[in-house]
């Protein structure tokens, strides 16, 4: 357990249990929630927004915010997309997708960071952008017939039958903790961490704080365009409008799994966590008996209320160590005696 | 000269030029939008984000930002048109409420963000989920099927919307103006302006004036609110249709108009007529794009090239040794 402690912090664990406690409690309501074949649907759906989040966790985590991610994904698919659909090699197809999340994150980063365009303002001008270039790339048609080979990669799981955990969740599974340990235990991820936490602290010790942003939107846009590659291959074609207001879902995700915007809290362990809470909403309301038209509201309330809580929760922490303090003080100065 | 120059050398004159070489342009490509009543009737098309960009100003000079304004839009359209079909009540009567209601929900976020100091990004994002469900969950109360909305308003209500007045200017524009005028009054030239412009430069000041600054920054947001009520009453007017999915996609022009009217995003800065300036430069671009064949989905590139550049360049001219630098240039040429 120490080991453990040591490894993955309280707010980690928190999350963890949260997304545990949900789905005990929907569990309670209807106990085929918890059949080993929906909790492993609920996961392998997830995957496209636990790409997203990890990538969006890297910007706001350095203090910052990336609401292009959701057009990043529909150019990355779309391109891919047609690159797969015209027979194209798949490694080619997927050098493109990157190359496109790539192109978009640096665009961000050197709005950001050299012109000094807030990053809310910048990002929200490249999401237009954009999402343009996927009506001109695509003239505004879907991309369809995409061969099943492609398809079925989604379907694909370890054990190879049905109902398990897929591929796509494994592969996302292990990036996330990778991304983690990365941003936890070396030195250049801890500079995520003290980027967003404190700017002027880190550019005092050397840090190079506009590489470091830099980075973290340009790794924004390659987990983006990952996630569009998912996105083909679960859902078979690609409409213009693909991952519309998925940048909106993946922030709250982020938010929901402990992830401040403030900068320089939370993880990705977190922000996956909350991905599966995003991707799992509708089901959870489909198992409880509610229409999922109440989809959004449930979100809406979700987050407030979490948002809410976590700040009085703080601010009640802030206010008992400055009282600690305050007493520790007063206590030390008798026993000092004056001069 | 140099009184003069003071208000020359303004941003407002700027998009004041931009706004002139814009209507020169797509009137040179095509002279039929040159025409007073098409030039003149285009605002029809963009007075929504016209009204509520204007108060979501407010927002923004108290150093907040505002995504849900959108989400109010379709609500208020939704719900008045339920209230009236659905309830009974009388068209102008379910309009006025839908403005409360819309006062009421923009309080909600409004209370979170002054008074538990949550980022007011993240409480207005889930704001825009929460209204924006709410707008779909009563949709599916209707007796009418959700796509189709609720349609067969009055003639009177939906006649206001398309009036002309002396047959060419169009009755939105009065509207827009009059907002214009009110919104200015109230940040320009009251105390409770001055007020706002305060807790955005410096909250702790203003509450050392005596300044109740989380009441102020709770009001913008029911300001925003409202307004957004009064933009999904228009657009309800205007189209004939209630339906709850208006205002999905006017955030980024909203907030696009905001930030290019000058306004800064971290507060203390900024003004109406810059922001009203700035939603005519967005939309008269957009309908002079779509007169030019240039069809809706392509019209985010210009208009978020348009957002980055112009900050980007303000933000650039702004920064002080760059400034310097420019100066000096300027002196060794002359």
């Amino acid at each position: 357990m120490g080991e453990l402690k040591r490894i993955v912090p309280l707010r980690e664990l928190t999350s963890v249990g949260f997304v545990v406690a949900i789905f005990l409690l929907v569990g309670m309501v209807n106990p085929n929630f918890l059949s080993a074949q929906n909790i492993m649907l609920c996961l392998n759906g997830s995957v496209v927004f636990i790409m997203l989040s990890v990538g969006i966790a890297f910007v706001i985590i350095s203090g910052e915010i990336d609401v292009s991610v959701g057009a990043t994904l529909g150019l990355a698919a779309t391109v891919s997309a047609t690159m797969i659909r015209d027979d194209m090699p798949w490694s080619l197809a997927v050098a493109a997708a990157v190359l496109v999340g790539l192109m978009v994150g640096l665009l961000n980063g050197v709005g950001v960071v050299a012109f000094k365009v807030p990053s809310i303002i910048m990002t929200l001008g490249t999401n237009g952008i954009v999402r343009g270039l996927c009506y001109v790339y695509s003239s505004g048609k879907w991309v369809e017939n995409l061969p099943f080979g492609y398809k079925s990669l989604s379907q694909a799981t370890l054990t190879g039958r049905p109902g398990s955990i897929s591929w796509f969740f494994f592969a996302t599974a292990v990036v996330t903790l990778l991304v983690y340990i990365y941003q936890t235990h070396t030195n250049r991820g801890r500079h995520f961490y003290a980027v967003g936490d404190n700017e002027g602290g880190a550019t005092l010790i050397g840090i190079p704080v506009g590489r470091t942003r830099i980075i973290a939107f340009v790794l924004c846009g390659v987990f983006a365009s990952l996630a569009g590659l998912m996105y083909v291959s679960r859902i078979g074609f690609v409409t213009p409008v693909a991952g519309m207001g998925y940048e909106m879902k993946a922030i709250a995700a982020c938010v929901l799994g402990g992830v401040s915007l403030s900068g320089g809290i939370g993880s990705v362990i977190g922000a996956a966590m909350g991905a599966i809470i995003m991707a799992s909403i509708g089901r959870i309301l489909v198992f409880m008996q509610f229409s999922s038209n109440y989809d959004n509201t449930i979100t809406g309330i979700l987050l407030i209320t979490i948002v809410v809580a976590d700040a009085l929760l703080q601010r009640r922490a802030a206010e008992r160590a400055r009282r600690t303090l305050l007493t520790a003080k007063t206590a030390i100065t008798p026993e000092e005696g004056l001069p | 000269m140099k009184g003069w120059a003071k208000y020359l050398v303004r941003w407002e004159v700027f998009l004041l030029l931009l706004l002139l070489a814009e209507i020169l342009v797509f009137g040179h490509l095509n002279p039929r939008f040159l025409r007073p009543r098409v030039l003149l009737g285009s605002i029809n098309d963009f007075t929504s984000i016209c009204v509520v960009s204007l108060f979501v100003t407010f927002v923004l000079v108290t150093g907040g930002m505002d995504i849900q304004a959108g989400a109010i839009v379709g609500l208020a359209s939704i719900g008045m048109g339920l209230l009236w079909k659905d309830c009974g009540l009388d068209i102008w009567t379910a309009a006025a409420i839908a403005i409360v209601a819309g006062g009421l929900c923009g309080m909600l976020s409004g209370f979170f963000v002054a008074y538990t100091g949550v980022q007011p990004m993240v409480v207005t994002l889930g704001g825009s989920f929460l209204y924006s469900g709410i707008a779909i969950a009563v949709t599916h109360l209707s007796s009418t099927e959700s796509y189709k909305g609720i349609s067969g308003f009055p003639r009177a209500f939906t006649a206001f919307s398309k009036y002309r007045f002396w047959g060419i200017i169009p009755s939105q524009m009065f509207i827009f103006i009059a907002l214009l005028v009110v919104s200015y009054i109230i940040l320009h030239r009251t105390r409770y302006g001055r007020a706002v412009f305060l807790c955005g430069v410096n909250p702790a000041a203003a509450e050392f004036c005596g300044i109740n600054t989380r009441r102020v920054i709770m009001s913008t947001y029911v300001l925003s609110g409202a307004s957004a009520a009064v933009a999904g009453i228009i657009l309800t007017s205007y189209l004939g249709t209630a339906k709850a999915d208006f205002g999905k996609e006017l955030t980024l022009p909203i907030i696009t108009a905001v930030v290019l009217g000058g306004t800064s995003n971290l507060g203390g800065r900024g003004g109406v007529i810059g922001t009203a300036l700035a939603a005519l430069v967005i939309g008269v671009m957009r309908f002079g794009l779509s007169m030019n064949g240039v069809t809706t989905q392509y019209h985010d590139i210009p208009v978020g090239v348009l957002l980055i550049v112009a900050v980007g360049c303000r933000t650039f001219m702004d920064n002080p040794s760059l400034a310097r630098l420019v100066r000096r240039g300027w002196l060794a040429k002359t």
